[in-house]
């Protein structure tokens, strides 16, 4: 049984996927330290965290199936301390967290520690614009905005906004049944300040100071400018009815986005309109009050929190300069162009493949003897002898060829 | 919403849980008598109005009313609420509502999610393995699925898989309406789909007919591989016994209302949460699907304004067959949509009834 689990359940855009896969890289060194990260590929705690709160993703979920009790029969049978880590599980319902706390041992007496990391929303807001933007949303910046200001919280948006990012409500379900001394805030720490604060602070809470880990990631989600979110965002809106979810991934968030957009660092950055920073610090400070109060323990400064102040030279995503925008549509261009033209390329190496397979086959079927072997096959399975005959035959020659 | 630093409201929350946990059918608003706290969190306003509506429809077991109360509603959506009245105005979280105005689509998550574990646990029957018949008619059956799956077990079951050396390819159809109703009967009960009225808008916007009721391009695939005097066109299923080599005529797929499927897609979302792709679609046919078929409602129809459309594509559908070549089994007429009674789309509400319906047939688990 784990004496210890340590469970980061969010936020999102807060160095997650940077933390996930250093973790994940460092397996062994980890492992050595008695810590275990279970997790044979990249994305098993986030296909763990689709089955727990059983969460259709895109078609993802099918490798979900039976992946939490997987991930916790893991954790229930290592001897030491347990690394769990995905955002999206900051939206788990409180039967869900109950029934994830009692499959990791809670029960029967394992220490279990929540971590989560937070990102003032200031930087959080827009981001999460953006990323539904990257997950085929095509509502406008202004539209985002007056969802998750309407206090009734009934649409898709700002239900799944605030679930991921309302500190104090998501602490809730997860530290109910939790002493605040496990509960632990990882804040992020504002633009400009050492590039490695956040990682310290990651290691802080989760006891990895001291280890040698290899600190260089390959997986990050990048961010994109006004223009290239805008332009994304118009691409939604033109081609997602015809675009299949399964081709959206590769092709929009992927190349476009991730690959291609997200290079163009010197368009003016997306930002929390100014007329909304006092609505902004009115949130915060309630969320700094109510943490402070309930005693958890905070890794960095709450004071990050506050998020910087309003931007001076705010461009509004919904009207976007459109010559920065066509600049980045070309960039866009010249990317499904030199895929397209890698997918020829490669479609031709493949005809060329097939067809030198047909004539192989072609130049079998001549052969005097094929029709005869066939023959002599299907009587042979025509009885029991004969299969077992044609069996005993198959497993000598080292190969099991499927019945005709 | 725990158990602990209990108000005046959130006992009368645990009494009004323990009433509904007791058969009590009355409705939040009108709930006066305190209660003390049963579990470690009081349930959602979702699964507590869901629990109120099953004891209104019929006798819930004591399983089936916990595992209601320990739900969660599966998938994207509004968390758990809380009941308004019952705590104070919360600095946090999502506003407090009444139950009583919860939609039916809310309350039908959850009840998916439920459903979805019973199919689940009813696992697939044992299957016994018929012996194929070695002299049988070599035969494949592609086109309308609602039209050549059934019909395909069925001549499976009698000990007639098909293929085989030159087998005859038989392409099924109908009017094209009804086509369009069997495609997304068959994704709903199979691989999953978008919701009716976002699937039909999207084909129409593409402007194409899904492909496996293209019948043409479905009927061309066919003779490439096996030339055009072994494909043959029936839109008429009454000629499809004597061309597969069977006396007897052979089982067509259970009538199911719009609800129903509508009910199976939604069913099918959580499902494929809890098993393989290839399990769930079995689940759904094989578990699910007879089930839902016991309970007869209106059928679902192409509506009205994507008629015309329709039209247009079994025309070209019929004329492109006839210039094919194919020997036709029924009039090619019989491509273009005809008036069938029946709703242009699933209501919420009773998709909800459906599901509450299912849920009490199952006590047990």
């Amino acid at each position: 049984m784990s004496t210890r689990v340590l469970l980061h359940v969010g936020t999102p855009k807060t160095g997650t996927s940077y933390l996930q896969d250093v973790l994940f890289r460092n397996q062994r060194t980890l492992a050595a330290a008695g810590i275990l990260y279970p997790a044979d590929r990249f994305d098993a705690h986030f296909l763990a965290a689709l089955d727990l709160m059983r969460m259709p993703w895109g078609g993802l979920e099918k490798q979900a199936v039976g992946q939490w009790d997987k991930l916790a029969k893991k954790v229930r049978k290592h001897d030491g301390t347990s690394i769990i880590s995905h955002e999206i599980l900051a939206t788990a319902s409180r039967a869900q967290v109950g029934r994830a706390l009692t499959s990791l041992g809670h029960d029967d007496g394992t220490e279990i520690h929540v971590v989560i990391s937070v990102r003032d929303l200031v930087r959080q807001i827009p981001a999460e614009w953006q990323e539904n933007v990257k997950h085929r949303a095509a509502l406008s910046y202004r539209a985002f905005l007056d969802q998750i200001q309407d206090p009734r919280r009934e649409e898709r948006i700002s239900t799944w906004f605030w679930g991921v990012q309302e500190l104090p409500e998501i602490l809730d379900r997860w530290g109910d049944d939790l002493p605040p001394e496990r509960i632990h805030l990882v804040t992020v720490p504002p633009v400009g300040g050492p590039q490695d604060l956040l990682w310290q602070r990651f290691s802080k809470a989760f006891g990895l100071d001291g280890l040698d880990l290899t600190l260089e990631a390959e997986r990050t989600n990048p961010s994109l400018g006004v223009p290239e979110t805008a332009l994304v965002r118009r691409i939604n809106r033109a081609a997602n009815q015809e675009l299949e979810p399964r081709d959206y991934r590769p092709l929009v968030r992927e190349l476009l986005a991730h690959q291609t957009l997200s290079r163009r660092v010197d368009s003016p950055r997306l930002a929390l309109p100014p007329d909304l920073h006092p609505w902004v610090s009115q949130v915060t400070a309630s969320w700094v009050d109510e943490i402070e109060r309930r005693g958890y323990d905070v890794v960095g400064d709450l004071g990050d929190l506050a998020g910087a102040p309003p931007v001076t030279d705010y461009v509004d995503p919904d009207h976007p300069d459109e010559a920065q925008v066509a600049d980045a549509a070309v960039d866009a261009l010249r990317a499904v162009l030199l895929e397209g033209s890698r997918w020829q390329r490669r479609e031709g190496e493949l005809r060329a493949e097939l067809d030198d397979a047909y004539k192989a086959l072609e130049r079998s079927y001549l052969r005097p003897t094929y029709r005869w072997r066939e023959r002599t096959v299907r009587r042979l399975q025509n009885s029991g002898l004969g299969r077992r005959g044609l069996s005993a035959y198959r497993r000598l020659r080292g190969r099991s060829s499927p019945p005709a | 919403m725990s158990g602990d630093g209990e108000t005046p409201g959130i006992r009368r929350a645990w009494g009004w849980a323990a009433h509904l946990r007791d058969g009590g059918t009355t409705p939040w608003r009108d709930w006066a008598v305190e209660g003390t706290a049963h579990g470690r969190h009081l349930p959602g306003a979702q699964q507590l109005e869901l629990l109120r509506r099953l004891n209104a429809a019929g006798d819930v077991s004591d399983g089936l009313a916990t595992r209601v109360l320990e739900a969660s509603a599966p998938g994207r959506g509004r968390p758990d609420l809380e009941l308004v009245g019952s705590v104070d105005v919360l600095a946090f979280g999502p506003p407090p509502v009444d139950p009583a105005d919860l939609s039916a689509d809310e309350l039908l998550r959850v009840a998916a999610g439920l459903l979805a574990e019973d199919v689940h646990a009813a696992g697939l029957p044992v299957a016994g393995t018929v012996r194929p018949r070695p002299w049988r008619t070599r035969y494949r059956l592609v086109g309308d699925p609602m039209l050549a799956d059934p019909r395909r077990a069925d001549l499976g079951s009698r000990g007639r898989p098909p293929g085989g050396r030159n087998e005859l390819v038989v392409v099924l159809g109908t009017d094209v309406a009804q086509m369009m109703v069997d495609i997304w009967t068959a994704r709903s009960i199979g691989v999953g789909t978008t919701p009716w009225g976002e699937w039909v808008r999207r084909a129409r916007r593409l402007d194409a007919l899904p492909r496996r009721i293209d019948l043409p391009r479905v009927a061309r695939t066919a003779a490439e591989r096996v030339g055009v005097r072994r494909v043959r066109v029936v839109l008429d299923v009454d000629a499809l016994p004597r061309l597969v080599g069977v006396r007897r005529p052979l089982a067509a797929a259970p009538e199911l209302s719009a609800d129903a499927v509508e009910l199976a897609r939604r069913t099918g979302q959580v499902l494929g949460l809890l098993a393989t792709p290839v399990e769930r679609a079995a689940l759904l046919r094989e578990v699910l699907v007879p089930r839902l078929a016991e309970h007869p409602g209106p059928a679902l129809v192409l509506p009205r304004r994507h008629v015309e459309w329709v039209r247009g594509h079994a025309r070209t559908m019929r004329d492109e067959l006839a210039r094919a070549g194919y020997p036709v089994h029924g009039d090619p007429d019989g491509l273009l949509p005809v008036d069938r009674p029946g709703v242009t789309r699933p209501s919420d509400a009773g998709v909800l009834a459906l599901a509450l319906r299912l849920l009490l047939e199952k006590k047990s688990i």
